[in-house]
């Protein structure tokens, strides 16, 4: 889900810094009409590294195992402090674990980002149905999980396939968008039932992390 | 747990004395313009220059390729597909499987380009401790709330990824397998369990903040000096990634 240095053209990585760019503009707006915004710095920041360190908890798929990218998860906890949190991230893997790439940090923020935040508000929709309503909260965390991976998956393989290289011809190019994208949907149900698992875990254990944001 | 980033980051070469702020600029400039790099003739330049670079660095070479065992995974997987779906020319038959001309040679072109900007990242990284780099990009107007949230979880990350081993070792401990999917609900709750943690502790660490001043105007002083050498060298490198910008255009 992260695309490395190398592949991209120079226009496409600039777009990418363009777009996480006003992407955090809007987040720190809004993290700065709040009251005090410093009050949230620590624990925006201690939940960045926890998350970082949860993708790395292998969950097991016979035969392999697989890493989750948690991003609706991120968005559901961290609400408009996930585009921060998912930028530190994903720069704390280009530069300590090679993974990602320096020039493309700004495409990988923007899809993975974008996602976050539309998995927050696909998460918040389960107020509708009253703040305590567990079913409604484990749907919508389902939800929230499953659409931030599909929307950032279909937007990775849209942007590889349709840019690099050039020598592939169209239908070969749709095809392997279908099949790439397909090939998630069992990544994208695990990463929604986790996702529905944990926000239920933590409205039983600690609610408040659910409604601070 | 230990990431050994900084490991090298105190030696005493040119480019680890280098005004980090200017660093970053430069090379974050040249890295750029390698990515705009299409024509196969500039791809041995742009290996020298980042080879040389690295030399220059004073970096051991076992540092370069221990951060390369993960890449690696990632041209493996490229030098799979692309020989054989891009392009038209067949160089070689193998079976029902074709391996194309125009297939290679974009191999070649995202294989040299991937080496080279992350050999020129491992540097810019490598030849500063995180922290300064973090500071610089602060001086260079970094938004406060990103810089203080990039140190706090860079804090904090190795605390909590050893957090995590001590949970799965107790986990393993009382007899969980980590073998199919029945255990979900189990991992659930071991991420829920490193996110209530953090929570709470980020309460505490705010407070021992605000005690210590914590928001004040000077949380962050400028503590760089830009000497004469820092700007010749920053005009230096914009200066060569106009040369490659400005091959690139002229032979593409």
């Amino acid at each position: 889900m992260h695309i490395p240095d190398g592949i991209l053209p120079t226009a496409v990585c600039l777009g990418g810094y363009a777009t996480a760019g006003v992407a955090t503009w809007y987040s720190l707006r809004k993290i700065n009409q709040s009251e005090n915004p410093r009050e949230g710095i620590p624990r925006a920041s201690l939940l960045t590294a926890a998350f970082l360190v949860a993708s790395w908890v292998h969950i097991p798929v016979p035969p392999a195992s697989v890493h989750l990218l948690l991003n609706g998860l991120l968005g559901a906890v961290l609400g408009f402090y996930a585009f921060p949190a998912i930028l530190i991230g994903l720069f704390f893997q280009a530069v300590m674990f090679q993974h990602g790439g320096l020039t493309t940090l700004g495409v990988n923020a923007s899809i993975i980002g974008v996602s976050a935040i539309l998995a927050h508000f696909v998460f918040q929709t389960r107020k509708l149905f009253g703040p305590d309503n567990r079913t409604a909260t484990g749907v919508f965390g389902f939800l929230a999980g499953a659409s931030g991976i599909a929307l950032a998956a279909v937007a990775v393989f849209a942007l590889l396939v349709t840019t690099i290289p050039a020598n592939i011809d169209v239908g070969a190019e749709r095809t392997a968008i279908g099949i790439l994208t397909i090939a998630h949907v069992p990544l994208m149900l695990l990463e929604g039932v986790f996702t529905a698992l944990v926000v239920l875990f933590l409205i039983r254990v600690k609610p408040e992390l659910l409604e601070d944001n | 747990m230990e990431l050994q980033l900084d490991r090298y980051a105190y030696l005493e070469t040119p480019l680890h004395r280098w005004d980090p702020r200017c660093k970053l600029v430069g090379m974050m400039v040249l890295i750029f313009a390698f990515s705009y790099v299409r024509d196969l003739r500039l791809l041995p330049v742009i290996l020298a220059v980042s080879g040389a670079m690295y030399v220059y660095s004073g970096l051991p070479l076992s540092f370069l390729l221990s951060r390369l065992r993960l890449p690696a995974l990632f041209l493996l997987a490229v030098a799979v597909i692309l020989p054989f779906a891009s392009g038209q020319t067949v160089l070689l038959q193998l079976g029902p499987l074709a391996v194309k001309e125009e297939g290679c040679l974009d191999l070649l072109r995202i294989a040299v380009k991937f080496f080279s900007i992350l050999t020129m990242g491992i540097i810019l990284f490598g030849t500063m401790p995180f922290l300064t780099a973090v500071k610089a990009m602060r001086g260079l107007g970094l938004p406060y709330i990103l810089a203080d949230m990039t140190l706090f979880a860079y804090r904090y990350l190795f605390e909590i990824g050893d957090d995590l081993k001590a949970m799965q070792t107790a986990m393993r401990l009382r007899g969980f397998r980590n073998k199919n999917l029945s255990g979900l609900s189990t991992l659930a709750s071991l991420a829920g369990t490193i996110l209530v943690r953090s929570f709470e502790q980020s309460d505490r660490v705010f407070k021992a903040m605000i005690l210590r001043g914590y928001g004040q105007p000077a949380s962050f002083k400028d503590e760089f000096q830009t000497r004469a050498i820092d700007v010749v060298g920053l005009l230096l490198l914009i200066s060569a990634a106009a040369a490659v910008v400005t091959a690139e255009l002229l032979l593409h």
